[in-house]
């Protein structure tokens, strides 16, 4: 009995003593003229997104009144951490959809403030950061703004160098307007680049094709899986096409690569080189691989030469590469939107988003002049070649849908755990995506209520 | 004749069949041993691995060059902080057995000795509480904290130790209804009072059980990511498991494997280390509570 009476006292000492703390600290700043406000910037605890602790003195200096203060959880409890932060009325100030949950879940669960005011009031323009409107208008809803870009990644073709010269084949392009450079084409240069054994160790590949999300996908081939309307009326597809012919086309081509022509790697193969959620590229047993360009970002570490080139001309002459822009939020709940907002708008000046390239290791910036820098931070690829890349990928892409669709990590899951009997060989496109038209619809009409 | 035969026949294999068997019976030992002891030996060859090497594939067996760099790494790397997380790893880990061993033996020693009208609905009660996963409870205790302004401190991952745990509760009950009665009598005749009765005589007949509870809770407290994750905030105060799983954190940039194993080797440490010193008491007490 005295063991817990005279533990029970210390929460209590502690809570006194953190109430004291705190009071004396909004004391000491309190009072309206210079009145001090804390910030609260919530990350992942990785150092490509961490390294903003070290942008923190200098905007203190600039910006007496303001003080920023960096939370972070790892990767996977990003969202339970923000959940919980949120429901316990702690949320912070500025964050941004790091986790598995986009944009649109973020704005139909009302987490994320307006800006539009905040920003007018300032006399905010986009051009002042170099941000092309078109990037602005992402995370604009009904004309209002609920995100500032902040980074801006795209879908790139990387490529084996050793294993284009052993197969002595050229090496792809790099412009978007060399239209000679095909899906058919990667096809063929795959073909001559895979050795298909059950071998692991001879095996190799041609092509990983990982162009955007699996519902995403068709969209290369030019089809789409959900009605036109989903990108205006907040992110809720009135309409599923995954048993019209183009888009079964589109999936049969997609996993064709697997099982027909046999020059990409299945799923099993991926795993035992690279691990559950590796990049099998890395094992130097994949010819191409199409990937989001944070994968330049690892090119030192490999151990074989890497080229950049353009995603080859499909179907879709519109659009050839998935932009991932990643966006800053000002939470609903924050007591400081000014203050977030300044903290955001130094974020994206030139010269920060210059000094963040180096910081992260290569954070590919929104702001287009610091871009400049961006291209040429990767040793042994050409800054000329990833600049025509970058810009090729702008002039032809599309943002990722886990941006824009609303309630997408429900959605996202389905067509993983549909489609696992498709890419493991056991069934064929065709007959899963009735199945999952249907259990989409379904899921749509109980979430989209 | 043919008796003799068929015994001189059965007698010849049985001299060499135990040699043979025996030696059957020890090369399957080593397969199975070194089977078991692969992903150890691959644990310990990644972590002296450089990242390239890393990175081949089919891997290497043996490290071409020993990278014991990576050990260093984790402690000079100002970005991993790993010395400081496993200090409050062991904070936690220790008060927390300490907590739990303290608190759930008192709790079990009520409902295991004293009888009192709704005391079996009682413990039907506290076993119940079993059941509730920590992610239908985790809200509700995240804002109970952060009210008691305890946010950010190692205290709201050590307290609930303090009151007890169903499952420790279940167990250390289990195991003191099978003390006889006789004894507390006896401890009576010579005047103990209550709290010596358990203090004196229960504890230290009770070590195997203590020394189960103690390494579960060890184990539980020290592999712990949810609650820490929820509960910390600044890079101070982290706990092992935070950090570990922030260096896989990032999907755009490659994971440092080698650090990572050269991490769990280091985390596994005191979980071994605590197996090895309780391990005699710790096997005794399973068998002694599934038997009785």
């Amino acid at each position: 009995m005295r063991g817990k009476g005279k533990w029970a006292t210390v929460p209590l000492g502690a809570a006194v003593l953190t109430a004291m703390t705190a009071t004396g600290c909004s004391g000491g700043g309190g009072g309206s003229g210079g009145e001090k406000v804390t910030i609260t910037h919530y990350t992942i605890d990785s150092p490509d997104r961490t390294f903003v602790e070290k942008l923190i003195p200098d905007f203190e200096k600039a910006h007496p009144n303001i003080k920023v203060k960096v939370t972070k959880a790892p990767y996977e409890q990003f969202d339970s951490k923000l959940q919980s932060a949120i429901a316990a009325k702690n949320a912070p100030d500025v964050t941004s959809h790091w986790g598995y949950g986009g944009f649109m879940e973020y704005y139909n669960k009302g987490m994320l403030m307006d800006l539009t005011p905040y920003l007018e009031e300032g006399g905010f323009k986009a051009s002042d950061y170099n941000i092309p409107d078109s990037v602005m208008d992402i995370y604009k809803v009904d004309g209002k703004t609920y995100g500032i870009p902040l980074n801006s990644y795209v879908t790139v073709m990387l490529y084996n160098k050793d294993l284009f010269d052993k197969a002595k084949l050229e090496y792809p392009p790099t412009d978007y307007e060399d239209k000679s450079w095909t899906f058919d084409k990667m096809v063929d240069y795959a073909k001559k680049m895979t050795v298909d054994s059950t071998n692991l160790a001879e095996a190799q590949y041609g092509v990983d094709f990982g162009w955007g999300e699996r519902d995403q996908r068709p969209q290369y081939f030019g089809a789409n899986v959900y009605s036109e309307d989903t990108w205006t009326n907040g992110g809720k597809p009135t309409e599923i096409n995954l048993s019209k012919p183009e888009t079964i086309d589109a999936y049969k081509k997609i996993y064709g690569l697997i099982w027909d022509q046999k020059v990409s790697p299945t799923a099993a193969f991926s795993k035992s080189v690279s691990g559950q959620f590796g990049d099998p590229f890395l094992s130097g047993k994949i010819g191409m691989s199409v990937v989001g360009s944070w994968s330049l970002a690892s090119a030192k570490d490999f151990s074989f030469n890497v080229g950049v080139a353009a995603v080859p001309q499909g179907p879709n002459e519109k659009v050839r590469s998935v932009l991932y822009v990643d966006p800053l939020f000002v939470l609903k709940d924050s007591k400081h939107p000014k203050e977030a907002l300044e903290w955001i708008k130094y974020l994206i000046t030139t010269e920060v988003q210059e000094k963040s390239i180096e910081l992260s290791g290569g954070n590919p910036p929104v702001n287009q002049k610091a871009a400049e820098k961006y291209y040429s931070n990767f040793e042994g690829i050409d800054p000329e070649q990833i600049k025509q890349v970058y810009e090729g990928a702008f002039k032809y892409g599309f943002e990722s849908y886990n941006h824009l669709i609303s309630n997408y990590s429900q959605i996202n899951e389905l067509f993983i755990n549909e489609l696992a009997p498709v890419e493991n060989g056991d069934k064929k496109a065709e007959e899963v995506l009735p199945v999952i038209e249907e259990k989409l619809k379904k899921l749509l009409q109980r979430v989209n209520e | 004749m043919s008796e003799l035969t068929t015994s001189a026949a059965a007698c010849k294999p049985r001299r060499r069949g135990p040699k043979l068997s025996s030696v059957l019976g020890v090369a399957a030992l080593l397969i199975v041993t070194v089977i078991m002891l692969s992903p150890l030996w691959f644990m310990v060859a990644t972590a002296l691995k450089t990242t390239k090497e890393m990175l081949r594939f089919p891997p290497t067996v043996i490290p071409e060059q020993f990278a014991w760099g990576n050990f260093k790494e984790l402690f000079v790397n100002s970005e991993i902080k790993f010395g400081r997380q496993y200090m409050n790893s062991v904070i936690v880990a220790v008060f927390s057995v300490f907590g739990t061993v303290l608190s759930s033996s008192l709790v079990a020693f009520g409902f295991s000795r004293y009888r009192a009208k709704g005391s079996q609905v009682l413990f039907m009660l506290v076993l119940s509480t079993m059941m509730l996963p920590y992610p239908a409870i985790m809200i509700p205790q995240f804002l109970l904290f952060t009210k008691l302004g305890l946010h950010d401190s190692l205290l709201p991952l050590i307290l609930p130790n303090f009151v007890g745990s169903a499952y420790m509760i279940f167990l250390l009950r289990q195991f003191f209804s099978t003390l006889p009665a006789e004894l507390y009598d006896a401890g009576r005749i010579d005047g103990s009072g209550e709290f010596r009765l358990y203090w004196s005589l229960t504890l230290p007949l009770a070590g195997p059980v203590l020394a189960t509870v103690a390494i579960f809770t060890f184990i539980w407290s020290w592999n712990d990511l949810l609650a820490p994750v929820l509960y910390l905030d600044s890079q101070e105060n982290f706990t092992l498991p935070i950090g570990m799983a922030a260096m896989m954190s990032s999907k755009f940039r490659l994971a440092p494997w080698n650090l990572l194993m050269a991490a769990s080797i280091l985390a596994s440490i005191p979980i071994i280390l605590m197996f090895v010193v309780a391990q005699r008491r710790f096997v005794e007490g399973i068998v002694l509570t599934g038997m009785k």
